[in-house]
């Protein structure tokens, strides 16, 4: 260590102290219930035991989902990456109007924004037993819409919009000259797009794949409500176990199962494609392409199959809209704002705790999320790249495993939050509050350090500069990191279905409970009401950063996709 | 605005020294014993290649690094563990380093507002100072409008408005275009001359060191090979390095003889001169080589036989005001520059000249790295 590390430490206590601070709420909302959870699947009696984990190993149903898991996240990611480059690459290749684009983008935000079951309710009410298609337009009896298809299409379409946030800067930032050059050389448009275009895409592409599949993974809802008995899946079948079964070993040993792709997936992400992260961040356009990327029929061929998928998602949640004003979709169709009388009467009390939490943990999640994000970023201290790797571990690992770990750990003493609100509100800040944090690191990579020695040679302490210089020029990140916050606070279930309690529940809980009771048009009202609550939101956030002149106005939805 | 001569202070480096562990090297010196003494009002430039150390030695004397060795002392006061909010000094960053969230006005007041100056001496003080570097009238504008040279301008502004103890430069003028850079040195000339602050400046372009400095300190490989004036370090460079790095120099093969009467005997281009200026005790390691500027070098044209000293011209440019030759003699191949008489000077191509200097403008230097360069 050099010296004067531990001196500068010692001449700043707020530092010495934000920095204990930290690492006590790390040890205790993150390593402490992964810690937990893994002690409870290979502790027994004080010994280390293998019987938990063998026990799920040798059962065939649960391997079955396991490979299903497997099976479902590589084709997720397969069909996702497909559409999102095919929309990225419309969207910067194909001189669409800016109109259009808008109208995209808006589009296939919908299910980033949305309570995660939205989709699969849109797709029940259109494909179902009594479904638009199935039962009214082609006449088919008893549709059987429960399945692996089903949960694959809801899931690629729920997910396929984070690969293309995340493909069309990396494509835009791709110098359309460096194409034009290869078509000056005598290459075909075709062979043009094989040889150049694609290959440098391929790391984002890798990179998407890698996102989707860790997204599907980790979905919860989606085959909760769509994959039905014959096709079970290690999120659903971890969650029946304990609430079923009340079995609450065998749970947590199953979400151990998901724990080892998921981790190869950040891994690879970290150190293999991580790098395409940043292009995401810092990317710019190289200007409108000079000449025609693409021939008109290839245009018109993607443009339309651009607009058909824009369509099937907004066909989906008009049918979610229309079910939400219908007495019963598919029985009565009779207009009635019944629904929305029970969201904003019986439902008031969950919509209630849901914003009080949600207001809560947003800005408690912006602050740790930028203060984490500075402290690794500008200062030095014994094991910085610890922490930050470490506060990853919540956001990189799939929900199940991070709700039964905060079952597991804070059902008991020592520590009992079993049944409160801040059970509830850790759980998303240290989630979710990931996103600052990374959005933060990159905002200060960017920053020239010359910026605060400025500060310092005019005389400012450390604190005013803080206060005066790097406070305002990250205030974006803080913004952007709020918004994330509170939209997943507002729609995440795949943790927090594990801590929610009778005392203290949530939106997307209700929706579930409403779609299992069968009140599908509550379940779609909810729906509504959440979408519109976040729309707000964002739109309000995007004001304010276009106020700080923010270089990413689009920030709060480009980090969805990170 | 005004700083009496009688303000400024001294400032002086004492063996300052910055270590870091290199992947692959192993514990490196990115400075190692620099030394400077700054008189109060002087203009002292460190100069050198990148990565000599010349704009680590300046932080250390900023205060943004704490040197592993050595001391800076500020007028009498020892500053090394002083925090660079501390000191006093105005800095001037090559990036500007100009806060983007801020307008020029707030820019400027910055350092009034962190002393906690009442307002109306802030506004009066941000108005005197911006009228001083020729931006009345740009309070209200962000940086983002403003062109390089402007952006320097604030910068410079914002660095002085606080009557610095002592003003840093670190290669201020190396993001801007040649013509403006030459303007904006004079500039900082006057300006520095004017409220005659001691000052510390960095740059990597001879040139510009020459112009703006009352003395320059030449860096290589993380320590000082020479201090001086621009004539001295030009006419008697102490070192190999120094020679070819301030102006353009002609190094030519010798073997040293010594002569009577205080001169000494050299062999070369295969003839013995004798020279006025022995620089005794400079013998450093290595070859010694005989200096020659491409503008001591006079050349006529020759017919016939001659005893004098003779080449063939190889090249030439016509540059206007003066014409570059290349002129190969005993083997070696000399530049040499003539300003241009009239249309009927030009030498030819291919053209037999005798080549002319003074035996006081040859001087020898040595390849002498400097020592503890690693």
């Amino acid at each position: 260590m050099r010296p004067g590390v531990g001196a500068r430490l010692r001449a700043e206590p707020a530092l010495a102290l934000a920095i204990a601070i930290l690492w006590v709420l790390i040890a205790l909302f993150i390593v402490y219930p992964i810690a937990m959870l893994l002690a409870r699947v290979f502790v027994e009696d004080g010994h280390f035991t293998l019987t938990g984990i063998a026990a799920v190993l040798t059962d065939r149903h649960q391997v079955v989902a396991f490979w299903n898991s497997l099976l479902l996240g590589t084709l997720v990611g397969v069909i996702g990456t497909a559409f999102g480059f095919i929309f990225a690459f419309a969207a910067t290749r194909c001189r669409l109007s800016p109109t259009l684009i808008r109208l995209i983008d808006v589009a296939v935000l919908l299910p980033l924004v949305s309570p995660p079951f939205t989709m699969a309710i849109g797709y029940i009410f259109s494909f179902g037993a009594r479904g638009l298609i199935t039962y009214d337009l082609l006449g088919i009896k008893g549709a059987g819409v429960y399945g692996m298809t089903s949960t694959m299409t809801a899931e690629a379409a729920t997910y396929f919009p984070i690969a293309y946030l995340a493909l069309r800067p990396m494509i835009a930032a791709i110098d359309s000259n460096i194409e034009g050059m290869a078509l000056s050389l005598g290459a075909s448009r075709w062979r043009v797009f094989r040889t150049v275009t694609l290959p440098l895409c391929i790391p984002g592409l890798a990179n998407s794949f890698l996102l989707l599949f860790a997204a599907s993974l980790a979905d919860f809802a989606t085959p909760l409500i769509l994959a039905g008995n014959q096709f079970p899946v290690l999120p659903t079948q971890a969650f029946l176990q304990i609430t079923g079964l009340f079995d609450l070993r065998g749970g947590a040993a199953l979400s151990l199962m998901l724990l080892v792709p998921a981790l190869l997936v950040f891994v690879a992400q970290r150190y293999w494609v991580g790098r395409g992260h940043y292009v995401t961040v810092t990317g710019k356009g190289a200007g409108q392409a000079p000449f025609d990327s693409v021939t008109p029929v290839a245009r018109w061929t993607l443009v339309s199959l651009c607009v058909a998928v824009t369509l099937f998602i907004v066909y989906l949640y008009v049918l979610l809209l229309y079910a939400s004003l219908v007495v019963a979709f598919g029985a009565n169709e009779a207009f009635t704002l019944q629904h929305y009388r029970v969201v904003f009467t019986e439902g008031l009390r969950v919509l209630g705790d849901t914003l009080i939490i949600a207001a809560i943990a947003t800005p408690l999640g912006g602050f740790y999320g930028v203060l984490l994000g500075y402290l690794v970023a500008r200062k030095r201290f014994v094991g910085r790249t610890t922490m930050e790797i470490t506060s990853m571990v919540n956001y990189a690992l799939p929900g199940t495993i991070v709700g039964i770990g905060y079952l597991i750990a804070f059902n008991d003493p020592p520590i009992v939050l079993a049944g409160g609100a801040l059970i509830i509100i850790a759980c998303y800040v240290f989630r979710y509050g990931a996103t600052g944090i990374r959005t933060t690191i990159a905002m200060m990579q960017q920053l020239d350090r010359s910026l605060e020695e400025a500060s310092e040679s005019l005389g400012a302490s450390s604190s005013t500069t803080f206060r005066r210089v790097t406070l305002p020029l990250i205030l974006p990140a803080f913004f952007a990191g709020l918004g994330v916050m509170f939209i997943r606070s507002m729609t995440a279930i795949s943790a927090t279905i594990f801590v929610v309690s009778l005392s203290w529940t949530l939106v997307t809980v209700k929706i579930l409970e409403n779609m299992t009771e069968l009140a599908l048009g509550v379940a779609a009202a909810f729906s509504v009401v959440v979408v519109a609550i976040v729309f707000i939101v964002i739109f309000a956030i995007g004001r304010v950063l276009r106020r700080l002149r923010a270089a990413g106005a689009s920030a709060v939805t480009g980090l969805l996709a990170t | 605005m005004k700083a009496g001569a009688h303000d400024a202070i001294g400032v002086s480096a004492d063996r300052l020294s910055k270590r870091f562990t290199h992947a692959v090297k192993g514990e490196v010196y990115a400075a190692r014993d620099v030394t400077i003494d700054v008189a109060p009002g002087e203009f002292l430039t460190l100069l050198g290649p990148s990565g000599c150390g010349k704009t680590t030695a300046l932080r250390m004397i900023a205060g943004f690094e704490i040197p592993d060795g050595g001391r800076v002392v500020f007028g009498g006061q020892d500053v090394t563990l002083l925090p660079a909010n501390q000191r006093g000094i105005g800095f001037v960053f090559q990036n500007y380093a100009l806060f983007p969230h801020l307008s020029v006005f707030e820019n400027v007041a910055y350092g009034l507002r962190v002393r906690g100056q009442a307002g109306g001496a802030i506004g009066t003080a941000v108005s005197d100072v911006l009228k001083l570097v020729g931006l009345a009238g740009y309070e209200s504008q962000f940086p983002a409008q403003m062109s390089g040279g402007e952006q320097q301008r604030v910068a410079l502004a914002r660095a002085i408005v606080i009557r610095p103890r002592v003003l840093l430069f670190d290669e201020p003028l190396s993001n801007l275009d040649a013509k403006l850079r030459v303007e904006m040195r004079h500039e900082i000339r006057a300006l520095q001359q004017r409220l005659a602050i001691t000052t510390v400046y960095v740059t990597h372009d001879q040139e510009e060191a020459m112009a703006i400095s009352d003395r320059i300190a030449v860096m290589q490989g993380g320590t000082i090979v020479q201090t001086g004036s621009a004539e001295d370090l030009y006419h008697r460079p102490a070192t190999r390095f120094v020679a070819q790095f301030i102006g353009r120099a002609n190094l030519i093969d010798a073997r040293v003889h010594d002569a009577a009467d205080g001169r000494i005997a050299v062999d070369a281009l295969g003839h013995r001169f004798l020279l006025a200026h022995p620089r005794a005790g400079m013998a450093g390691g290595g070859n010694p080589r005989l200096l020659l500027r491409p503008e001591a070098i006079s050349l006529a044209k020759v017919v016939g036989k001659t005893d004098e000293l003779v080449g063939a011209v190889v090249s030439r440019s016509f540059l206007g005001e003066k014409i570059e030759y290349v002129v190969e003699c005993a083997g070696e191949q000399l530049q040499v520059v003539r300003y241009n008489a009239g249309p009927d000077d030009l030498l030819p191509v291919q053209a037999k000249v005798a080549l002319h200097f003074a035996d006081d403008v040859a001087i020898l230097v040595w390849d002498d790295e400097p020592k503890g360069h690693s």
